[in-house]
């Protein structure tokens, strides 16, 4: 199948249509909302909330033996609205630290999601087949009404990010400046908390418990390392979601046997790797050229240094000298001295240099200021 | 209790040990969500061992799934390393990406592999003593057993033999490296110990509870205690009673052993949470109320000190005056007396003479703000609490 073919089929066919545009959507909303999950550091919160909202599953199928998933989503949001403010418990009220409470939550909300699941399979209903599709999600299930609810939430978390934009950004950078000013912190606290714990629940008939954690963070790593604005930083997570969804989509639903969920997360992990490595800024590509670049640099002033001391014992500053003096603990390599030429500080006469007026200089200068690097 | 029953409670039992060593140790290095990490990103490491052993008991097997354990805290420590982003953000990053692989790996090799991604998260006690270890032609039980039993001796050898190594680079890692203990030989050390214990024990009772029983019985036990070997011991205790509990529990409910386990071990957690002495809930939320109470009872001992007339020393006044509400004022008022810190002689309080001793004492204190002032002063506090 190739490209052309496939992207007709994404407007024709009805089931590959509605997962795209699932996909899609989840990937831009879990990016938005990762981008604050990952700068207020509480990254691994998503992981914790994920497993956390598995019971809430199980209890709301056992109170109301329907498998509507809007109704065991709401489940979710509940047990993961618990667990969230379970974890926040232990971590002011004891001495446990943060990632213990994380660890804890998690494990023991799974293993209490999993009791019950297995408690309902034994359960003499023929309903009850499918939940475990909550555990590593099947985007396959999704009907245009999910993708509905999808849209909605969407919508209405972008509305209260425009609305709170200010008072996010100030929680975010200075919880303490922004409580000096009269904000109301633990209200903007628990406003992000909550959303973000309903962009996690939205992804788990689609990602899974298990790995909704990386739908959440991946977007927002990468999107991290492109720019240093906050703004940017949300719209860039939000389209790294989208496209992670749209192309894990795509690669699953062109092989067989491949689950869409973990696809989605191995291409927005490489949009991470991709954005470690090439981001013009942080990348590091480019801090490695940067340094190499930086050590030449310093060679050259270390060469020419070593020169301007060799010059300075003499009355005329041009006198030659065997290139033989410079030895490679001055930082002399064949690079640097054709450089120095190229810049007019030294003049080469065979095995002979000699330092220009103009080198001379520079060198003297060498320890003074730094304004002299960029010419 | 037939015989397989006592065997699966035996092998419960023996990994709730040899979780809860490495599991306090994580706990009191803040390392805890690593064991999370590499619960899930054992299962490349456990579908290519399966390709080349095929047999999930096999050492190998076990060796290479603890490696990808291990590759796996390399690689989130080389990420931190690059400052792009925080450490628990590289966490997140690297065990869902190795766990895709994983599942991607079984899920294009489902022929081949007679692995079950719900298995290795949630393991089969149940079915762990139908497969047995025989040496030639002797039962010699079951072959899980045998596995966790070898892990668990390795352990607690290691434990025994570099204790003292672990418990000072656990709390001082300076004072550890500059001891001559090489910390990031006890790190990689207690990594491997802790990856091997998930391989050998996910087969058993699955990746989620490994998890469980590493991180709960430890935060138990450290709500009990500050002391190191009573920790260990009592996280020890605390997973083998969930162990044996759990079993009975899924037993009666007809569910996943794993399953009941860990919600044994979230009651119990859930317990102590609440009730344990001094560090928890129930005892720090009083006990944040009775300082409450005391400042209170200190600024209103200022207050009386700082005023004379009569005005300003009336019952009904010192509502208003200090802004509190009149509940708050009377307890305040109650302890005061109850102390004979003041006097009230017709609705007006005056300090008496030990009030007022204790009064100027408090304000040295605050003067100074010496430690060694408070010292003598926290007899008289205590007075209250009693």
């Amino acid at each position: 199948m190739d490209i052309k073919e496939y992207i007709e089929l994404v407007f024709s066919d009805y089931t590959l249509r509605t997962i795209t545009l699932g996909t899609a959507i989840l990937g831009a909303v879990t990016g938005m909302l990762g981008s604050f999950a990952v700068l207020r550091k509480q990254s691994l919160l998503g992981d914790a909330i994920s497993h956390a909202a598995l019971p809430g599953i199980a209890i709301a199928f056992l109170i109301t033996g329907s498998k509507d998933s809007n109704t065991l989503l709401i489940g979710a949001l509940v047990s993961g609205l618990i667990g969230t403010f379970w974890i926040r418990g232990i971590v002011t009220k004891t001495h446990l630290k943060s990632d213990t409470a994380l660890g804890l939550i998690l494990s023991l909300f799974f293993g209490f999601g999993m009791l019950l699941l297995t408690f309902i399979q034994k359960q003499p209903n023929a309903n009850q087949a499918g939940l475990d599709k909550y555990l590593f999600g099947q985007a396959a299930t999704l009907l245009e009404s999910d993708v509905w609810l999808m849209a909605i939430i969407t919508g209405i978390c972008l509305l209260v990010l425009l609305f709170f934009w200010k008072e996010f950004k100030l929680f975010l950078f200075d919880a303490d400046y922004a409580k000096t000013l009269g904000f109301n912190t633990t209200f903007i606290d628990v406003l992000i908390t909550s959303f973000i714990v309903l962009a996690i629940v939205l992804g788990l008939q689609t990602v899974g418990v298990v790995l909704m954690s990386a739908m959440l963070l991946a977007p927002a790593a990468a999107a991290r390392q492109w720019t240093n604005s906050l703004t940017n930083m949300v719209v860039l997570a939000a389209i790294f979601g989208a496209f992670s969804g749209v192309f894990g989509t795509a690669i699953s639903a062109s092989q067989n046997n491949l689950s869409t969920g973990p696809v989605i997360v191995i291409v927005a992990s490489v949009f991470v790797i991709f954005s470690f490595i090439f981001s013009p800024s942080r990348g590091l590509l480019f801090r490695q050229i940067r340094f190499i670049a930086n050590r030449r640099d310093l060679e050259l002033q270390k060469t020419l240094a070593f020169m301007y001391h060799i010059a300075e014992t003499h009355e005329n500053i041009s006198h030659p000298h065997t290139i033989k003096i410079l030895n490679n603990f001055q930082g002399y390599t064949r690079k640097t001295l054709k450089k120095l030429v190229d810049k007019n500080y030294v003049t080469l006469d065979g095995t002979m240099w000699s330092l220009t007026e103009k080198g001379f200089e520079t060198a003297a200068n060498l320890y003074n200021q730094q304004a002299i690097k960029d010419e | 209790m037939n015989s397989a029953q006592i065997e699966i409670q035996l092998i419960a039992s023996l990994v709730a040990i040899a979780c809860a060593i490495p599991g306090t140790f994580l706990v009191l290095r803040k390392m805890a969500m690593i064991s999370d990490a590499i619960s899930h990103s054992i299962l490349p490491g456990l579908v290519v061992g399966f390709f080349i052993t095929q047999d999930l008991n096999s050492p190998l097997l076990i060796l290479l799934a603890a490696l990808t354990g291990v590759i796996t805290v390399i690689l989130v420590e080389r990420i931190q390393k690059t400052g792009l982003v925080k450490e628990d953000t590289a966490i997140g990053l690297v065990f869902p990406a190795l766990f895709s692989i994983g599942v991607i790996l079984i899920a294009k090799n489902a022929n081949d592999v007679h692995l079950d991604v719900d298995a290795v998260l949630l393991g089969e006690l149940a079915f762990a003593p139908f497969d047995r270890l025989i040496i030639s032609g002797v039962d010699v039980g079951p072959k899980s057993l045998w596995v966790i039993g070898i892990i668990l001796s390795v352990t607690i050898t290691l434990l025994i033999a570099f204790f003292k190594e672990l418990k000072i680079s656990t709390f001082d890692a300076g004072l550890a490296a500059s001891l001559g203990f090489s910390p990031a030989l006890i790190h990689y050390g207690l990594m491997t110990v802790a990856s091997i214990t998930t391989v050998g024990s996910f087969d058993a009772v699955g990746a989620i509870l490994v998890v469980a029983l590493m991180i709960a019985p430890a935060a138990c036990a450290y709500l009990l205690t500050t002391d190191l070997k009573k920790m260990l011991g009592l996280a020890i205790i605390f997973g083998v009673f969930s162990a044996i509990s759990g079993y009975w529990l899924a037993h009666w409910l007809d569910a996943s052993i794993a399953g009941s386990i860990t919600t044994m071990l979230g009651l119990l957690f859930l317990f102590i949470y609440l009730f344990a002495p001094n560090k928890g809930l129930i005892a720090v939320i009083y006990r944040e109320k009775q300082q409450r109470i005391e400042v209170s009872l200190l600024t209103f001992l200022l207050h009386l000190k700082n005023h004379s007339e009569e005005r300003e020393r009336h019952v009904n006044h010192l509502q208003e005056h200090i802004n509190w509400q009149k509940v708050r004022a009377k307890t305040v008022l109650e302890l005061a007396l109850k102390n004979n810190m003041i006097l009230i002689d017709n609705k007006i309080v005056s300090l008496t003479q030990k009030g007022d001793e204790f009064t100027s004492k408090a304000i040295d204190y605050i003067i100074t703000n010496e430690d060694a002032q408070i010292e003598d002063m926290k007899d008289d506090f205590f007075l209250f609490r009693g």
